[in-house]
């Protein structure tokens, strides 16, 4: 039973990762996912001869922490928010536990399932690379595979035991609120980690890495194919895993009944704001779902806080973008285009109530304005501060940070409400999968977005070429058009 | 007497016709039960009225006002409440009503008083603040309902709106139907549970396959048939078609 439960939970993560090609056949799914596997090979195997080349000295080491600094909080942090997400939206849990199974057989099987899908983004990454390095005459590589195991293992144990603790303590209302923000923040530590570690000086950094316990550095040995801790991590992650399955699994079907019927409490303590006006109701309703749902608002926050350290990498990197404002003005700017999509998206196509408001008396066109209207206010909050700051800086690259940043999210919202796909909003992360081109499009503007932010910060009039590529994209991408950007939805 | 709805020659066709050459007038101050057979057109129909999709051809009036030509002007007559309640469920009650009234454009003063009202009357005052995330189908339903009559439509079309109620539930919901009916709304209603249709409806129309095929009160339906119930009549004039 327990691997039949496994196994189900895996087609349906595997369906909702196949989805875009779910209504091909099974002969072009297949040919998919080989040509898929061969191309991340293809792209892998110059990065494992640069590997190679490097295979002496202190470098390996660096890569395997920098692998381990990204993968393990995320393997702790990706089965924390499923879990509590899992408890608050019950899926299939009322069903199995409803059934003859007892919670033992159930939560393992779960937990398993937790583990692999945390790993699984990673091991698709570095994979090939560890198949790529194999074939290059370096089989240690291959230890890649059971070391990201081992991290979903014990990161699934970790991350379950905390969301379960803090259902407990706090209830399950809140526990899901904060489980999702812990996740969040878990999950960014990596890249902060990471920030802060590329402006220790060199020096202070390896002193750090060599103060580090034998157990913290287990993982990365165990990454670099080093027989004695790729054993010992292994062996710790099965027991590990072990514990966390039977230990929790009792607390796991108490925290179910306690969540079941949990949802739906006291909603606000504020006096009913009754408004006539339809643009205002609109706003308002944008405003209340959006506060309301902070994993929608932490994972749009990670988005973000993942596109930083490329400006600090630019920064440090010397050069022309040395200059802060040249680093940091167009990363403001993507992460305003991306912030204004992924909310236009949710406003445009992912309305929970589509029929009931097109019900109302007032045209489309009206509707749709005053939710682009509505998302206007949370872009121009995320930006104020990081514009604040850059203003200190440089006040120039602030003020086409400020302008570009408009125009960005004005053609991030715009595409959007061009090529509307109706989804569920929990779907925001994955909108991309929705429509390939729309999504190719969305990463071009912000790319032309950048490129002119950066050459206006130089004061280059270079900078109007790539604007003028955004107005292209526009123009091509516009309801006239509807046949060269086709949507493909979802079956 | 300007009919509440007025229907001519309506079609729609999604490959195949779904609704052929409707024709149908409800008058103000009158229950119009739709009834039919699944795929036999009922939604489509109020779908249309709602302004929720196109018409191939015909002619669709509310309360005088041509919703084909000017579906604005006729949307602020009209409520819709579809089968499955379409809420928020980080709202609560009473912000889904805020929603609601601001999107139809209600006086706020006139539109708290009326929430007010509705949620007391339908039992959910208690619920006024709690996010409709935890609630039961039929509580959903009421919320749903009070959302359709918060700007005092002249015409409401509901579909399946008893679905998911418990006994008290249906009552309480019978009866404000029956209150805004006698102040001379007009409701067109679709329902499997036909005991329902027997009940509160003035006038029953079957469709099958997209046809008006019978239509009349209960009396004139049975034919003379004292001993016929709505379901022998229905089954008798599906099957026919």
């Amino acid at each position: 039973m327990f691997l039949r439960l496994v196994a189900l939970d895996l087609r349906l993560g595997w369906r909702g990762l196949s989805a875009p090609v779910q209504d091909k056949s099974p002969a072009f799914r297949a040919g998919a996912v080989l040509a898929l596997v061969l191309a991340l090979h293809a792209v892998a195997w110059p990065v494992g001869l640069y590997l190679g080349a490097r295979e002496s000295g202190d470098f390996p080491a660096l890569v395997a922490r920098t692998g381990a600094l990204f993968v393990l909080p995320w393997a702790i942090a990706s089965p924390m928010s499923a879990l509590a997400r899992l408890l608050a939206q019950r899926g299939d849990l009322d069903l199995l536990l409803a059934s003859p199974l007892s919670a033992r057989a159930i939560f393992p099987a779960r937990l398993l399932a937790l583990a692999l899908e945390a790993v699984s983004p990673a091991t698709l990454l570095l994979g090939p690379l560890a198949d790529v390095c194999a074939l290059q005459g370096r089989p240690h590589w291959l230890a890649l595979y059971p070391a990201l195991l081992g991290a979903g293992l014990i990161g699934a144990g970790l991350g379950a035991g905390a969301a379960l603790a803090l259902a407990f303590a706090l209830g399950p209302r809140r526990a899901r609120v904060v489980s999702q923000l812990a996740a969040a923040a878990v999950g960014g530590s990596a890249a902060l980690a990471a920030q802060a570690a590329a402006f220790l000086p060199e020096g202070a950094r390896w002193r750090l890495a060599a103060s580090l316990p034998d157990l913290l550095t287990l993982p990365e040995r165990a990454a670099l194919g080093e027989p004695g801790p790729l054993a010992a991590w292994v062996a710790l992650a099965l027991a590990g895993f072990a514990l966390a399955a039977v230990a929790l699994a009792q607390p796991f079907a108490r925290a179910a009944l306690l969540a079941a019927g949990a949802y739906g409490g006291a909603g606000r303590a504020e006096a009913p704001r009754f408004t006539a006006d339809l643009a205002t109701a609109l706003r308002r309703k944008e405003h209340r779902l959006l506060w309301r749902d902070p994993w929608l608002l932490s994972q749009m926050g990670l988005q973000a806080l993942y596109t930083l350290p490329i400006a600090f990498i630019l920064w440090r990197n010397g050069g022309v973008t040395a200059q802060p404002g040249v680093a940091f003005a167009p990363t403001l700017v993507v992460i305003a285009g991306q912030f204004s999509a992924s909310l236009a998206w949710i406003a445009l196509c992912a309305e929970d109530a589509p029929d009931f408001v097109a019900t109302a008396p007032a045209t489309r066109r009206q509707i749709e304005r005053a939710k682009i209207a509505a998302i206007a206010v949370p872009v121009a909050c995320v930006m104020a501060l990081p514009l604040a700051g850059l203003a200190l800086a440089s006040p120039r690259a602030a003020a086409v940070a400020a302008v570009c940043g408009a125009g960005a999210g004005v053609s991030g919202a715009l595409l959007m409400l061009w090529r509307q796909a109706p989804a569920r909003r929990g779907m925001v992360l994955r909108r991309h999968s929705q429509g390939k081109l729309v999504a190719l499009a969305e990463h071009w503007l912000s790319l032309c977005w950048a490129a002119a932010t950066g050459m206006a910060a130089l004061g280059h009039v270079a900078a109007l070429a790539p604007f003028a590529l955004v107005v292209l994209t526009l123009w091509f991408a516009r309801p006239a058009r509807a046949a060269i950007i086709p949507v493909f939805t979802q079956g | 007497m300007t009919p509440a709805l007025e229907i001519r020659a309506l079609r729609k066709s999604f490959g195949k016709p779904a609704v052929d050459g409707l024709d149908l007038t409800v008058s103000p101050g009158e229950t119009y039960a739709l009834l039919g057979p699944n795929g036999a057109g009922k939604s489509t129909t109020l779908r249309m009225i709602a302004g929720l999709l196109p018409a191939d051809a015909g002619e669709i009036r509310v309360f005088g006002v041509d919703a084909r030509r000017h579906p604005v002007e006729a949307k602020r007559l009209v409520a819709w409440l579809p089968d499955e309640p379409q809420l928020y469920d980080k709202l609560d009650p009473t912000e889904y009503l805020e929603f609601v009234a601001g999107l139809w454009g209600v006086e706020p003063a006139l539109a708290r008083r009326r929430a007010d009202e509705l949620l007391e009357s339908l039992g959910l005052a208690e619920q006024r603040r709690q996010r409709c995330e935890g609630f039961s189908k039929g509580m959903r339903q009421k919320v749903a309902l009070a959302g359709a009559l918060i700007h005092e439509p002249k015409l409401l079309m509901l579909d399946e709106p008893l679905t998911g109620l418990d006994a008290a539930s249906a009552r309480q919901v019978k009866d404000i139907l029956a209150a805004r009916v006698a102040a001379g709304a007009a409701i067109v209603l679709t329902t499997h549970i036909l005991e329902v249709a027997e009940r509160i409806a003035t006038r029953i129309g079957i469709l099958a396959r997209g046809k008006l095929v019978a239509e009349g009160t209960f009396e004139t339906l049975r034919a003379g048939r004292a001993d016929a119930t709505l379901e022998d009549v229905f089954l008798d004039v599906t099957r026919a078609a």
